[in-house]
């Protein structure tokens, strides 16, 4: 219990200790019965002394971590231009290099329509037996020439170009004359 | 205090970008602090969650289109992380949405930076029990004493139905206190 020294009043045990949050509850008790609600005025959040200034350089800080400055120590445009010498220089060379190396025409790249026209039109001067040799039959395809079936029309028509004084008569191809 | 259009346009400038966002963390800070505050209820989580706001709203400044001003627009993006930031936090604690904004509220009592007496504790505890949405249109009405239609751009909800919100809350925070 506490006592006035000069005018030996005494006050309760703990009442200066608590005396502010009395004087704010009845505050917000009587602003609340004013506005006729019971919903206090003030919601009672502070923040730490100074809070607001020291915030910003805080968020200007971890802006400028996210988005580091680029310091350039010297310049590098002789740099760059040397680099750009050097890489047109390669690019010279490699298209020179590739023109030059270009695989040469194989038989292959040559059309089968080119080729034909080549044995047609020139003069080999190669015997049956020599193109024979050359030309490499295997067993499947000598077979197809032996025994496909060879239409009617298409051996008359090969007679006719190739065999001198061919007539279809001398053929007996009418099957009732040998009945 | 510079027009939003022009902070805008300088924002958007890379060379005019660091000095006009200073202006404008400089400019909304506190009232987007205490948005948050009254959300997360802490100081520290408060502070956290004002700094990725803004860190937020920098990296995404070049695609604010305009649509809407830009204190709605940082408004949204500081509401979004707050809510962002509970569900992470009882998540984090393994406690449901609800039994962490009761925790929120309890613990008041031993925060340094709440000088609140028994009937803001009372207060908070009944905001706990107001869906997200209904405690976020009382506390930015009551506390924040913004008008509806700022608050119907930033929530995207009609004025009709922020008023109705609002009476809801006042009458379901009324009856909390008169029974607690």
């Amino acid at each position: 219990m506490k006592k006035d020294s000069k005018n030996k009043f005494n006050a309760p045990e703990g009442y200066f200790e608590n005396f502010n949050e009395r004087l704010m509850d009845r505050i917000n008790y009587e602003e609340m019965a004013a506005s006729g609600s019971l919903i206090p005025k003030s919601d009672g959040f502070r923040v730490p002394h100074d809070y607001f200034n020291e915030v910003t350089p805080t968020i200007l800080s971890k802006i400028s971590e996210e988005n580091p400055k680029v310091i350039q120590l010297k310049s590098y445009r002789r740099f760059y231009y040397g680099a750009a010498a050097v890489a047109a220089i390669f690019v010279l060379i490699f298209s020179l290099f590739q023109s030059k190396t270009t695989s040469p025409i194989s038989f292959d790249d040559l059309a089968n329509a080119e080729l034909d026209a080549y044995f047609e039109s020139a003069d080999l001067n190669m015997t049956s037996y020599e193109i024979a040799q050359l030309a490499a039959f295997d067993e499947t395809e000598l077979n197809d020439l032996l025994y496909t079936n060879l239409e009617d029309d298409m051996i008359i028509d090969y007679l006719n170009n190739n065999v001198d004084d061919f007539e279809l008569e001398e053929l007996n191809l009418d099957n009732n004359e040998n009945d | 205090m510079i027009a939003e259009e022009t902070l805008v346009q300088e924002l958007q400038q890379e060379e005019s970008r660091a000095k006009a966002f200073e202006v404008l963390v400089n400019t909304y800070k506190e009232r987007l602090y205490w948005h948050i505050r009254r959300i997360v209820l802490n100081h520290d989580d408060a502070d956290d969650v004002l700094q990725n706001t803004f860190i937020k709203v920098y990296r995404n400044i070049e695609k604010f289109k305009g649509d809407s001003k830009l204190y709605s627009w940082m408004y949204r993006i500081a509401t979004n992380e707050s809510l962002t930031f509970l569900k992470q936090k009882s998540k984090k604690l393994g406690v449901s949405d609800q039994e962490l904004k009761d925790r929120m509220a309890e613990n008041l009592v031993a925060d340094v930076y709440f000088e609140g007496s028994e009937i803001q504790i009372k207060l908070q505890k009944a905001l706990a029990t107001l869906p997200d949405k209904q405690k976020l249109v009382f506390t930015m009405k009551y506390y924040q004493e913004m008008k509806y239609t700022e608050i119907s751009e930033i929530l995207d909800t009609s004025v009709g139905a922020l008023k109705t919100s609002y009476h809801l809350a006042v009458k379901k925070i009324e009856t909390y206190l008169k029974e607690h």
